[in-house]
Order: structure tokens, then sequence, then C-alpha cells
């Protein structure tokens, strides 16, 4: 049924967007690409997959794959990016946060296995659904979707509205003019990786929550899709990765209701490659161009 | 006041690896004294003024600021202690409103000044900066930009204000508007230290000047009295 694919989509979308919002906030602040958040993101489904076993509420699960996922976040910053500061030193970063999405992976696996893990959750909380003029909708897709939508209004009104919103801007647009004028360059650094982290860690927990497991695959599978969600929506632009994460989400369920499910996977590459033949720059891309330094 | 200057360079020498950028430089900033830097275009002044920031290391001798030495201290911690350095290219945030450049300015030091009272101040010297206030600083032209560099030091004045090249792509109208901007700086008795290719501007701004060449001091007295020494200038500086 299209409703319900729609609703498929926007869900799916939402979620991309949250781990896209990640992505773009690191590459706005440093210009580089973190390569290790595809995977914190699979590490946040497995903290919050453990923390539900040992029968702790759901929002408990949540904090604590932000948590973890956050300080996570703060590691790969000390270890592939505080030293590689410079322009010129964008690939060694990329390098060094690859490395450490690897090891990560094969921590995880070392400590569950390689098996999926399945979500210790009642399976009626799974499964509620209420019908809304015929169409049929999970509480969980609907608390997927109220929840990003939350997460994202506080995210513009902490990035619009605070001081620290404010410094994460002014170091996006210049890092050495933001020193200069007297702000911590280094924490800013710090506090984006652990939002950015911590955001996509609770991506992982609503993933694991709509589908019931989690596996070590999903960082490449699932998680890399918000690198082609950030390409799509404008590098470095916030507005860009929701409405890159909610238009991918789309184009996925479209082609499953089109009866092309296997390309369902390919679909978000190949929106990415054509948009990026028609704008290069992405969607909300191009505004930003005078900033670099 | 007659105690420490706000700015002691003892004998520094600054490189980037194999390129000497300054060899030899010596100078003072008394408190609420204004000093320009003069040279030639690769002089080494913002080589300078970066060493001053601690955005560069020191090969040899010391920096005092407010009679302590820089050594060791972080860029951050140092204009939040009051060094305030406008960069080249003025360093304004392109994506930030004016209002938030302010803003920013003013929040990042602690201060006395309330933030309307603040803003009330810049808003008063730069009129044009409140039609903009909500404007993107990318989209101001260059003499606007200039202002809101400059707006930093009103809303939250400086110990010491760093200013490198202030007329730099500026037309001849928004180079007068903004000396006569560092002229109120000047007469609130703010202490500052300039840099520039603009000899004539910033000569007849200056208190005291020093004449920069190929990375060493070769000259150095008062504003007016290097301005009537055209044939030293010319040998220095080269044309003019
Ligand atoms: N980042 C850098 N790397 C290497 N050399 C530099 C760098 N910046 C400046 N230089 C060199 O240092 C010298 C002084 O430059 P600079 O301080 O920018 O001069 P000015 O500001 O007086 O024009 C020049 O010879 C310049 O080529
Ligand atoms: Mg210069």
């Amino acid at each position: 049924m299209l409703a319900e694919q729609i609703v498929n989509g926007l869900v799916l979308g939402s979620m991309y967007a949250l781990i896209a919002l990640g992505y773009t906030l690191v590459f706005g602040v440093l210009d580089k690409l973190n390569f290790a958040h595809g995977d914190i993101f699979m590490f946040g489904g497995f903290v919050g997959v453990s923390v539900l076993a040992l029968g702790a509420p759901l929002w408990a699960g949540a904090v604590a794959a932000f948590v973890a996922c956050g300080v996570l976040g703060l590691l790969v910053e000390l270890v592939s990016f505080r030293k590689f500061r410079s322009h010129d030193a964008q690939v060694t970063a990329a390098l060094s946060s690859l490395a450490c999405s690897i090891i990560l992976i094969d921590a995880t696996q070392k400590v569950w296995g390689t098996e999926p893990v399945a979500l210790t959750l009642a399976t009626a909380i799974r499964t509620a659904s209420i019908t809304v003029e015929g169409l049929r909708v999970a509480w969980v897709n609907i608390g997927i979707l109220a929840l990003t939508l939350l997460l994202m209004a506080a995210l513009y009104v902490l990035i619009v509205r605070t001081r620290m919103g404010r410094n994460i801007r002014a170091v996006a647009d210049s890092a050495v003019a933001a020193e200069l004028l007297g702000i911590d360059v280094t924490r800013v650094t710090q506090q984006t990786f652990f939002l950015a982290s911590g955001l996509a860690g609770l991506a992982g927990v609503m993933l694991a929550v709509r589908t019931g497991f989690v596996t070590t695959e999903l960082g490449l599978t699932f998680g890399i899709k918000a690198l082609a969600v950030m390409a799509i929506g404008g590098m470095g632009d916030l507005r860009g990765a929701v409405v890159g994460g909610l238009l991918a989400g789309l184009v996925e369920a479209m082609a499953t209701q089109l009866g092309l499910g296997k390309f369902g996977d390919m679909a978000v590459w190949l929106l990415m490659i054509l948009v990026l033949l028609v704008r290069p720059a992405g969607l909300f891309g191009g505004l930003r161009k005078e900033t670099r330094a | 006041m007659a105690d420490a200057p706000v700015l002691e360079v003892r004998g520094i020498k600054v490189g980037y690896g194999p390129i000497k950028a300054i060899r030899d430089c010596s100078l003072d900033v008394a408190a609420g004294e204004t000093v320009a830097v003069v040279g030639a275009n690769g002089a080494g002044k913002t080589t300078l003024l970066r060493a001053i920031s601690r955005m560069l290391p020191l090969e040899a001798g010391e920096i005092r600021f407010a009679g302590q030495s820089v050594a060791g201290r972080r860029t951050h911690l140092l204009a939040r202690d009051g060094l305030l350095h406008v960069p080249e290219g003025r360093g304004v945030m392109p994506n930030l409103s004016v209002w938030e450049n302010i803003r920013i300015s003013w929040e990042v030091r602690p201060t006395e000044i309330a933030f309307e009272a603040a803003l009330q101040r810049v808003f008063e010297r730069f009129p044009r900066l409140a039609e903009r206030r909500m404007q993107r600083a990318g989209t101001l032209s260059g003499g606007e930009q200039q202002m809101l560099a400059l707006a930093r030091a009103i809303a939250n004045p400086p110990r010491l204000l760093l200013l490198d090249e202030p007329s730099l792509g500026l037309s001849p109208i928004m180079i007068a508007e903004a000396y006569k901007a560092l002229r109120q700086f000047q007469a609130d008795g703010m202490t500052i230290l300039l840099v520039e290719q603009n000899v004539h501007a910033a000569l007849r701004f200056a208190q005291r000047a020093y004449i920069l060449k190929q990375g060493e001091i070769v000259a150095q007295g008062t504003g007016e009295g290097l301005l009537a020494d055209p044939d030293m200038l010319k040998h220095y500086l080269g044309s003019k």
C-alpha cells in the first residue's frame, strides 16, 4: 500500500537524517569526514540492546547509547582528528577514522559475536499499532518519527539560539578567527563530536527497536547511507541532512513499492549520483562557499 | 600606567620551516599608545602579529603581554585575557548575522558591560551595522565588514588591539572611514598595534611607528617624524 510505504519511507528517512546530521555537523566544523560515524551508529544499537537485556526501560537504553556513543565520538576526535587540524591532513584524518571504524566493528564482534543479537523488548511493544482511516501504523514508527522530530527541533534551537551553537557555527566559519576571538576550538570540536555521535547512537537504538535485532554490519549497510544523504543535502548543511534523509527514505520505500525491492539498497546511492550530477554541492550546498579559510 | 608596557617584543625570530620571516624584531607598546609597524608586502607584518597571539611559536626571543610572557599560553586564552587580534581578511564570521558576530565578541571575554549597552555603543559608532543587524555578515560590503571587525573592540574593549592591514582591499573612502573609527578608539585611550602596507595612512594615525624590512626592524620614530623623511621611507619601503 502506498500510504504505508510513505510512512515507512519517512521513518527510514528520519533515521538517515539523524545519522547524516552527525556527519554534517562534524564536516561543518572540521571540513573533514568522520568515517567512524556509521559504526558509532551501529555500536549505539548494541549498547541499547544490551542495556534493555538487563531489564532496563527503553529510555534508559536510549540514554546509555547516547552517552556511550558520545564518549566514543570524543575518543575518535582525540585519536583521528585532534592532531590533523590542517586542511592538508584531510586524507590522514579520514584514513585514521576509517581505521577506528574497522576496529570498532571488530571489537563489537569480539564482545557480541558475529550473529545478529535480538532485542529483548516485549513483542507487544514492538508490534502494537493503531489504524487511522484504514492505514495501520505501528506505534514504534510513530515513536521514531516523533522522537526524531523532537531531536531535530532541539538541535535546531541549540545550533541557532544558544551560545554553544553560535560557537559551533563560528568555528565552522573560520576556526582561526574563532580562536583569535577567544573561542576554545578544541572544546567546540569535542562538543560537536559528542553531539553528533550521541545522535547516531540514538538512531542505532531506534533501528534496533524497529527491526528487533542488531548486527555488526549495520554501519556498512545502513549507517554509511547517511554519508550519501549528507552529499545529497549539501555537505555541512543541517537542513540538507534532514531533507536529504527524508528524500532518501522515501525513494527507498518507493523502490520497494514499485516492486524494485532488490534495488532498495542501491536507491540512495543512485539518488546521490543523480543529485550530484545536477547540483555538485548538493541540494542546499554552495551557501557556505565563501567560508573556506 | 607608568608600569610595564602592555606589549614587549624582545629580539624575536619566527619562521616557517626554512623560511625566516622575522629575523630580529623588538618593540614596545605602552598603555594607551597607538603604534604602527609598516613594511612592504612580505616584510613579515602578519607573521609578527601571529607570533604575538601565539599562532606561531618563537624560535628565539621573548614576547610579554601585560607583563607576562606569552610562551606556553594558548591563543584563545590570550584572547580572553584581552589580546584582540583582528587578522588579515578581518575574520568576521560570514554565516553568522551581524548581531551574532557582535554577540560572540562580547560574550567570549568576561566584561562588566551589559550586552544591550555594548550593542548600543556599537550601533552609535556604526549606524550602518544597526540597519543590517539580522543580515549574514558575508553579505556585507568590505567596508561594512571592516566596521564589524572593529565593532568587536567596542562591544568588549580589549587591553591590546592588534590590527592586520585594516585598509586592505578597501576603497579610499572606506579607508578614510576605517581610520576615522580608529581615531575614535585612540581618543578613547585604547592601546593599538597595527601593521600596514598603507604607510601614509598608518603613519598619520600612529603616535609611534616601526619600519619592518625583510623581517627586521630597520627604523623607528614618531609617526610624524617618519612621514617628514620621505627619502628614508623610500629607501626602506621601495616606492612612494
Ligand atoms: N604559511 C606560510 N608558510 C611559509 N611561508 C610563509 C607563510 N606565511 C608567510 N610566509 C612567508 O613569510 C614572509 C613574511 O610573510 P608575511 O608575514 O605574510 O608578510 P606581510 O604580512 O608583511 O606581507 C614572506 O616571505 C612569506 O612568503
Ligand atoms: Mg600580511
